[in-house]
C-alpha cells in the first residue's frame, strides 16, 4: 500500500506537501485524546455526621463519567449527609419489554455504597413500549396507561429484589398532582392510588424490608379542575379517600421556602417550608401517624432576579435554620433532602441557583454552612461583613 | 516506457476550486431566486407576534395590576411594531418556555435566555440584546480596569453569589487580593463608594440600578464575564428567525434598544 502511495506522493507539487503533512499530523494528534480519569472504588468509607436527617438529592443517572459520580458522592459524604435521593428511570433500565440494562444503576449503587451512603430511589419515566396504544402526539415520558400499571409494578419488584439490603426505600412516581407529571392528563388521585396498590405487594414480596414511599406532591395552589394540577393538600386528602393508605409505608414530601423564612406560618393558601406540617396533619387525621415522612426535596433558590428567590446569604441561613427546625420540632421526620446537590450541566436559568456545588465541583458557601451543621462544627466567624457604615 | 504521472498545477487547482465554488453559489442563489419572499402571513401565521415570556424576573419582565411590564415587554412591543403586527404575550414558567416553542404555542421566546449550545438543534438564537455578566465597579480615578489590577487591593462582592465564585477563581490566578463578602450586592457597591473597598464585583444589572440611584458617584464599569441574553425561535422556522433578527438589529441600529435599556436600567 505504501509502495503504491509513494509515487503518488511525488506527483504532488512540493508547495502542497507541507500543508498535507500538517493536516495528517493534526489528525494524528487529535486522535491521541487523553484517557478519561479512572475512578477505582478504593476502601469503603464511612459518613461522619451528627445530624442523620441531613440528606441531599443528587442528579447522577445522567452523568457519563465515573469520576464525576465518585467525586459527587465523596463531596456528599464530606458534607455530612448519609443519604441521597436519586432517580432511577424505568425507561433507562427496561429498554424494551423484559429487556434490562442495569449497568448505569449498578455503577451508581456501587459508588454510593463505597462512600457509605444510603439511597432513596425514585421511580418513574415510562419506556416507549409501556405507553401502549396512547397516540404519540398525546404521550409524554410520564404517560402511563392503567393497563401498564402491572408492568411498572413488575419493574419495581425486580428493582427492589436486585438492590435488597442496599436500597430499601423506593418512591413511587413524582408529583402526580401536576398534569405535566401525570402525562399531561387531568390529575387523578384514584388513579395514583391504583398504581400504589399495583406496586405495593409485589415490591414487599421481592424485598420484605422495603419501605414504599407515596409520591411527593408538588407544592401548588392549583384549584380543583385546573388543567395544570391540584393543590397538594387537596390531593393528599383525595388520595386517602381513594383508599391508598394500606399501599404505602411512608410519605415523601416536597416543600420549598420560596421567599419566606423557615419559621413562617403555614396556611392552605400559602407556599412555604412549613407546609409539610399541613400534609402531616392530613396523615394524622387519617390514622397514619405511625408512618414517617421523608422530605425528598426542599430548599431555597438564590437567583439574582427571580421573584421566588432570596439572597444567597438568606438561603444559607434559612437552610440551616430549617434543618434545625426539622430536627427539633418534627419527630415524625426521617430525612430532609436538599434539592439539589449538583447538576451534570448548567440549565442556564434559576434552577442552577438551587445547587450546593457548581457543575465544576466548586462548593458554594451554602455547602460549607450545611457541612458545619451536619458535622457539628462550630461556626465561629460571621460569613459576611456588616453593611458599610456611611 | 515509463508512464508519466499527470501533474495538476497550482493554477489548474485554483481554477477548479473557484469553478466548483461558483457553481455551488449559483445553485444556492438559483434556488432562492425561484422562491418568492415569504409574506408576513408565512412568517407569523396567526397574524401576531406570540411572545413566550416568564414574567417573574424584574426589571426584565414582571406582572402588575395593569399586566406585564419590564424591559423585555417593551422590547417585544418594539419588535412587533417593527414587524408591523400586534404582539401577544404568553406568560409561562421557565420550565415550560422551550416546550411552548416546540409545540408552536409561541413564535419567539424573549425571557432572559442565555444562548445554550445544547439546544442548537431545536432552537435558533437571535443576536444578543443585553449583557448581564459580572462587572468590576470602581471609582473612576482608581485606575482599576480589570481583575489583573486587584492584587494588593480589596474586592467587595455579595456572599454566595456568582461574583463570590468568580473572585475565588481569580484568587487562584493572580497575586492575592483582599476579599470582602457582604450580605447584599448593594452593600458591596456601598463599600466602594464609601472607600471601604477598592472595587466591587457584581452583575451588570445590580451595578446599573445602583448607579442610577447614585448619579453623582463617578464610577467606571468593566465587564469581567459575559452573560448574553438573546431571543429564540424554532430551528425549523428560519425565515421567522431572520425577520425577528433583522428587526432586532434595526432596533439596535436606530438606538431604540438602548433607549429601552436606559428606561429600565
Amino acid at each position: 500500500m505504501l509502495a503504491r502511495l509513494t509515487p503518488l506522493w511525488y506527483t504532488v507539487r512540493p508547495h502542497w506537501r507541507w500543508p498535507i503533512r500538517f493536516l495528517i499530523a493534526l489528525a494524528v494528534i487529535s486522535a491521541l485524546a487523553p484517557a478519561p480519569p479512572r475512578a477505582p472504588l478504593g476502601p469503603p468509607q464511612v459518613v461522619e455526621t451528627v445530624k442523620p436527617h441531613v440528606c441531599t438529592h443528587t442528579r447522577l443517572i445522567d452523568e457519563v463519567e465515573d469520576w464525576k459520580i465518585q467525586r459527587t458522592l465523596q463531596m456528599v459524604r464530606e458534607m455530612g449527609a448519609d443519604t441521597i435521593v436519586e432517580f432511577f428511570p424505568w425507561a433507562y433500565i427496561e429498554i424494551a419489554e423484559d429487556v434490562y440494562s442495569w449497568a448505569s444503576a449498578d455503577r451508581l449503587v456501587n459508588y454510593a455504597r463505597n462512600q457509605g451512603l444510603h439511597i432513596i430511589a425514585r421511580m418513574g419515566l415510562v419506556p416507549h413500549w409501556a405507553r401502549r396504544d396512547v397516540p404519540e402526539e398525546y404521550a409524554t415520558l410520564n404517560t402511563l396507561p392503567p393497563e401498564s400499571y402491572d408492568d411498572f409494578a413488575e419493574f419495581v419488584a425486580l428493582f427492589a429484589e436486585r438492590y435488597a439490603g442496599v436500597i430499601n426505600h423506593i418512591i413511587i412516581w413524582n408529583e402526580p398532582n401536576l398534569a405535566f407529571e401525570w402525562g399531561y392528563q387531568q390529575v387523578d388521585p384514584a388513579g395514583y392510588a391504583a398504581l400504589l396498590q399495583a406496586v405495593y405487594a409485589r415490591a414487599h414480596a421481592a424485598n420484605p424490608e422495603v419501605v414504599i414511599l407515596a409520591a411527593p406532591l408538588a407544592p401548588t395552589l392549583e384549584p380543583p379542575g385546573s388543567a395544570h394540577g391540584l393543590n397538594d393538600l387537596l390531593y393528599l386528602e383525595a388520595l386517602y379517600e381513594a383508599g391508598a393508605a394500606p399501599y404505602f409505608d411512608a410519605l415523601a414530601v416536597h416543600t420549598y421556602g420560596f421567599t419566606e423564612p423557615p419559621e413562617a406560618e403555614p396556611g392552605f393558601d400559602r407556599l412555604n417550608f412549613r407546609r409539610a406540617e399541613l400534609l402531616r396533619e392530613i396523615m394524622e387525621r387519617h390514622g397514619d401517624a405511625a408512618k414517617a415522612v421523608y422530605i425528598t426535596e426542599t430548599g431555597w433558590n438564590d437567583h439574582p432576579r427571580w421573584t421566588k428567590a432570596v439572597r444567597p446569604s438568606q438561603r444559607a441561613a434559612y437552610t440551616v435554620d430549617a434543618l434545625r427546625l426539622a430536627e427539633t420540632e418534627w419527630p415524625w421526620l426521617e430525612k430532609m433532602c436538599l434539592w439539589a446537590f449538583r447538576y451534570p450541566v448548567d440549565t442556564l436559568n434559576y434552577p442552577d441557583h438551587f445547587t450546593l456545588v457548581t457543575v465544576d465541583f466548586q462548593p458554594k458557601p451554602i455547602y460549607y454552612a450545611v457541612q458545619a451543621y451536619a458535622r457539628g462544627w462550630q461556626q465561629t466567624e460571621s460569613l459576611w461583613l456588616p453593611a458599610p457604615a456611611s | 516506457m515509463v508512464a508519466r504521472a499527470r501533474v495538476i498545477t497550482r493554477r489548474q487547482m485554483l481554477i477548479l476550486v473557484a469553478a466548483l465554488l461558483g457553481l455551488l453559489v449559483l445553485a444556492l442563489r438559483w434556488n432562492a431566486l425561484q422562491q418568492p419572499p415569504p409574506t408576513t402571513h408565512d412568517l407569523f401565521p396567526y397574524g401576531e407576534l406570540r411572545v413566550g415570556i416568564d414574567a417573574s424576573y424584574p426589571p426584565f419582565a414582571n406582572t402588575g395590576p395593569d399586566g406585564l411590564y419590564g424591559l423585555e415587554v417593551d422590547l417585544a412591543v418594539a419588535l412587533a411594531e417593527r414587524l408591523g403586527i400586534p404582539v401577544r404575550f404568553v406568560n409561562l414558567g421557565y420550565d415550560g418556555l422551550y416546550d411552548a416553542l416546540r409545540v408552536d404555542q409561541v413564535d419567539v421566546l424573549i425571557s432572559m435566555l442565555l444562548i445554550d449550545p445544547a439546544r442548537r438543534d431545536d432552537v435558533l438564537y437571535t443576536r444578543p440584546y443585553f449583557n448581564a455578566g459580572l462587572v468590576l465597579v470602581s471609582r473612576a480615578d482608581s485606575g482599576i480596569n480589570s481583575m489583573d489590577a486587584l492584587p494588593g487591593r480589596a474586592l467587595a462582592y455579595e456572599f454566595g453569589s456568582p461574583a463570590d465564585a468568580e473572585a475565588r477563581r481569580w484568587l487562584r490566578r493572580v497575586l492575592p487580593f483582599e476579599t470582602r463578602p457582604y450580605e447584599l450586592g448593594r452593600y458591596a457597591l456601598d463599600a466602594v463608594r464609601l472607600e471601604q473597598a477598592d472595587a466591587a464585583l457584581v452583575d451588570a444589572i445590580t451595578a446599573q440600578l445602583y448607579l442610577n440611584e447614585h448619579p453623582d458617584w463617578d464610577a467606571t464599569l468593566h465587564y469581567v464575564t459575559d452573560t448574553w441574553y438573546a431571543a429564540a425561535t424554532r430551528a425549523d422556522r428560519g425565515p421567522t428567525w431572520e425577520a425577528i433578527n433583522q428587526a432586532l438589529e434595526a432596533l439596535a441600529q436606530d438606538g431604540t434598544l438602548d433607549r429601552i435599556i436606559d428606561r429600565w436600567l
